[in-house]
């Protein structure tokens, strides 16, 4: 038996391929805003893998570092290790800057901490090149797409700074470039004021800046002990927040991008909504365009379901190839935008049935044209 | 109905609206066709002939009336059948004023999906597809679409179409309108060949008075009716 669609498709084939290549692109978008919500669950989720703590210690009532405010005493960090089941502890810090890139300002996130001490907060996976901090001032590792090289000078609030190490994908929870300085530095940068500052607070009576505050106390747990009745502990004696890796992930994932998940994930439902209408309007402009031939097949007597079959064969060969393109559309754009994209098999197997099903609505609009369709009209005009 | 009729008609009627609005079109038409006849069905523009090989192909629905078709009473003030379709494509050809092919199939698939629809396998359907192209002289041209062909090639094609199911009954409407006068004779007389040929009973509607010499028989609709008279003889077309 003839295979209409295949006929009438390549009968019109470049007009096919154009039109799919359009709905292409919108389903490429849709997989590029997946990607852009999962780069966020990875971002967030970069630097807790990277620092592979069990508990983050914050000041009290918050959630902090990274969803609040918080500011704990360095020190903590020594008595901390006096709490049965407390392995290793380091103090750190995180502040948002601007720094002056060899191509324009860039924000990003310096993180401060302690180059002697017992955690290390640059993963050896990530440094490409260089070495880590050795020095307590003056040194800094950065994210590799800053564009530095090794070698040269950054400044950074009243200092000069080499560059020493040079990361692959190390970003903040918001995707921001990270920069690791020692926690010294870190700490003259975020609590150090200005001279003149200090003077002013002097002659109102006000008392100087204590600089070794940190912004959360990171430690680690011996094996074998409990990592939720050593939380416990400390948040009970020491009087501050205190959460559990996973805990730290929720707020990260849940507390601080559940907004901007929601309103990505809205984005791509509209999106979808959007394709769909779209192939819809194809096919019944499509159908449209072959009313004529239609007429003609019902009057001479071919049945109803060999020309639904053609119809709903076109919508469902437009939607796949329409996916086709969308995914290499996808794969060809995202690395060109500034944040990461995440492209998934399961997010692309997902649209894969999202757009069959909505190919396969889109096509109930061109049967019922063609359930319609007199076959008199095919006679005269 | 006789063995030899292939068309039977009986005070058909067609209307449009209802009540003071009433219009007839058609108004108690009886008439016969017999297998083998070339019948040329005629009438003033706006008469109802269209209207009237619709009924018959099972396209338009009659007010009241019957319609054999064949040895099947398929109307009798209802449709007999929900499959009128399936009739249209075992038992009718049509033929257009234009030739009405399906512009995404070539020729031969254009002639081999009726037969293909009806069950014929493709090595059969194009066979006899062949054999018919070849009857038209248009076999050379069985790949080619109908944009390749001129307009009098596509009606050889059209022509082809309608014969490829092996049809009881063909209905043209005005298969000639839009043909000078030569490929117009051209086309009523291969109807007339294919009619005694094959044995198939032929209605055409026509303007054109100069074809109806070639005709065994006119039917023309007169005060909503329809009334048979003979062919006038000793045309120069004969």
């Amino acid at each position: 038996m003839i295979n209409l669609a295949k006929k009438d498709i390549s009968h019109t084939l470049g007009k096919f391929i154009v039109t799919a290549m359009g709905v292409g692109m919108l389903l490429g978008i849709v997989l590029i805003m997946i990607g852009v919500y999962r780069g966020m669950l990875v971002d967030a989720e970069a630097l807790l893998k990277d620092l592979s703590v069990d508990v983050w210690v914050v000041q009290e009532n918050t959630l902090g570092p990274f969803a609040d405010a918080s500011r704990v005493p360095e020190d903590l960090k020594n008595t901390l290790l006096a709490i049965d089941g407390v392995d290793k502890t380091a103090a750190l810090t995180f502040q948002n800057i601007q720094i002056p890139t060899p191509t324009k300002p860039l924000r990003v996130v310096a993180l401060g901490f302690d180059p002697f001490g017992d955690i290390n907060a640059i993963s050896k996976e990530r440094l490409i090149k260089g070495r880590g901090l050795k020095r307590s001032h003056y040194e800094v590792v950065v994210s590799d797409n800053l564009g530095f090289e090794l070698g040269e000078s950054m400044n950074l609030g009243r200092n000069i700074y080499k560059v020493v190490g040079i990361t692959h994908g190390t970003v903040s929870s918001g995707g921001d470039p990270l920069i690791y300085i020692s926690l010294k530095d870190a700490q003259e940068l975020q609590f150090l004021y200005s001279n003149a500052r200090i003077r002013n607070d002097r002659a109102r009576g006000l008392k100087g800046g204590d600089a070794h505050m940190v912004n959360t106390i990171v430690a680690t747990i011996k094996s074998g002990y409990d990592v939720d009745k050593v939380a416990a502990s400390i948040k009970r004696w020491k009087h501050k927040s205190v959460y559990t890796a996973d805990e730290q992930k929720d707020i990260l994932t849940k507390n601080l991008i559940e907004r901007a998940s929601k309103q990505i994930g809205l984005f791509t439902a509209i999106l979808v909504v959007v394709s769909t209408i779209i192939i819809a309007l194809i096919i019944y402009t499509m159908t449209l365009e072959k009313m004529k031939e239609i007429s003609i097949m019902k009057l001479i007597g071919i049945p109803n379901s060999i020309i639904i079959k053609m119809i709903v064969q076109e919508t469902l060969l437009l939607g796949f190839l329409a996916f086709i393109f969308g995914n290499a559309f996808s794969h060809l754009i995202y690395s060109k935008f500034p944040k990461r994209v995440v492209l998934e098999l399961p997010d692309a197997w997902m649209l894969f049935i999202v757009v069959i099903i909505a190919s396969i609505l889109s096509s109930f609009i061109g049967v019922k044209k063609v359930i319609s369709a007199d076959p008199a009209a095919a006679i005269g005009g | 109905m006789s063995k030899k009729q292939s068309i039977k008609v009986q005070n058909l009627v067609k209307s449009f609206g209802s009540g003071d609005s009433r219009v007839d079109i058609i108004d108690g038409a009886s008439f016969e066709v017999n297998k083998g006849e070339l019948v040329a069905l005629i009438a003033p523009s706006g008469a109802g002939k269209t209207t009237l090989l619709m009924m018959i192909g099972c396209v338009e629905e009659p007010t009241s009336g019957t319609i054999w078709l064949g040895d099947e009473k398929v109307y009798e003030n209802k449709w007999l059948t929900k499959e009128t379709r399936k009739i249209r494509r075992e038992k009718i050809g049509f033929i257009f004023q234009a030739h009405y092919l399906i512009p995404f199939l070539n020729v031969i698939e254009n002639v081999t999906l009726v037969p293909q629809t009806n069950g014929l396998s493709t090595e059969e359907s194009e066979k006899k597809a062949m054999e018919l192209l070849d009857y038209f002289d248009i076999g050379d041209k069985a790949h080619a679409k109908p944009s390749e062909l001129s307009g009098g090639q596509n009606q050889r094609v059209a022509i082809a179409r309608a014969l490829a199911n092996t049809p009881e009954i063909i209905l043209a409407d005005e298969p000639t309108a839009a043909l000078d006068m030569e490929r117009s004779v051209g086309v009523v007389k291969m109807l007339k060949r294919i009619a005694i040929e094959q044995n198939v009973a032929v209605i055409m509607v026509t303007h054109d008075e100069a074809m109806l010499p070639l005709c065994d028989r006119i039917l023309k609709i007169e005060n909503k009716k329809v009334i048979s008279s003979v062919v006038p003889k000793g045309s120069h077309l004969l």
